[in-house]
């Protein structure tokens, strides 16, 4: 562990971050994911001659909570490869 | 006691620690709706209580992988380099805090189809199929990081502080990014099984959205699981 400079310091401490903000950020989108397709489900079971436009919503509602995950991707490689 | 048998320790802390924590809560969840629908249902007692197994045995798994990875870092040998030690304990961090989303996902759906199964005893069998193929997909985060944690036991990191940061950044994002996706994909079966319960004749055109949205759910896992394995073989 000899001859840490603080360009070594600066490195793992972006690969912590890169580490942090994907863990974090992953976990409101999966918990919002997880409701939006929950409530699909539950509303394919209540009406399931509407199961089309249902399914449609809900990949929606998905693909729009993802981004959220996706920004902390985003960061994630930024801070491994570029920083 | 070298400093290696300390980060195999605490790893070995971690792992049983947090892992078992999720799947605390979920098994609790179905044990609570089976006792709320034996109070319902005495007369179904059997069907009740042997759907209250399966469901429990299914969400114990996260807990016996972290049990099994605690005893492994227990027994290990202290002449390990210092990285190795840290990997070890990233292993740890990996299924420990890895292990909490499915214990609590796999939970919701086994209740869900308990409480299915005290309103209409006759459709347990359909129930149960349903909840294991619920649990099994949300089961799949929780598998992600067991695969990042048996990488992290079987590498040899450089020496270096730029690769510690690496190893335990590569535990950290696993684990802590599989929580809300296994949680997540329990919503789905969970509400998927309540559906089933309510209406079995709606069973294909449940499974099949209930697929869908555990797929996309799943994708936020799947990110994690990049960057796991960019920070432990591309940095």
């Amino acid at each position: 562990m000899e001859g840490i400079t603080g360009d070594h310091l600066v490195r793992a401490a972006a690969l912590l971050g890169a580490a942090i903000s994907m863990g974090f950020g992953a976990i409101g989108a999966g918990l919002g994911e997880g409701y939006t397709g929950g409530k699909a489900v539950e509303a394919v079971g209540k009406r399931p001659d509407e199961a089309g436009v249902i399914t449609r919503t809900m990949i929606i509602g998905q693909a729009i909570t993802e981004t959220t995950s996706i920004y902390a991707l985003v960061v994630a490689l930024i801070l491994i490869f570029v920083v | 006691m070298t400093i290696v048998t300390m980060f195999c320790m605490l790893g070995a802390a971690i792992a049983l620690g947090f892992g078992t924590l999720g799947c605390g809560i979920g098994e609790g969840l179905i044990s609570g709706k089976a006792v709320e629908g034996l109070s319902r249902q005495p007369g179904a007692s059997g069907k009740i209580v042997r759907l209250m197994i399966i469901g429990q045995a299914i969400a114990e798994t996260g807990a016996i992988f972290s049990l099994v990875i605690g005893l492994y870092l227990l027994f290990q040998t202290p002449d390990a380099t210092l990285p190795k030690a840290f990997a070890l304990l990233g292993a740890g961090i990996a299924i420990g805090l890895g292990s909490i989303g499915s214990g609590v996902g796999t939970g919701l759906p086994a209740a869900a189809a308990v409480d299915g199964v005290s309103r209409n005893p006759e459709q347990a069998d359909i129930l149960t199929v349903h909840m294991i193929v619920g649990q099994a997909i949300t089961q799949t985060p929780n598998v992600f990081a067991l695969t990042i944690c048996l990488v992290l036991t079987s590498i040899t990191p450089d020496p270096g502080i730029v690769s510690i940061a690496a190893i335990l950044g590569a535990a950290l994002s696993i684990g802590l990014g599989t929580i809300g996706a296994g949680i997540g994909e329990g919503m789905v079966a969970q509400r998927a099984n309540y559906a089933v319960g309510l209406d079995p004749r709606n069973f294909p055109i449940i499974t099949r959205t209930m697929i869908i949205g555990q797929a996309l759910t799943e994708t936020v896992a799947i990110y994690c699981v990049v960057v796991s394995l960019i920070l432990i073989f591309a940095v």
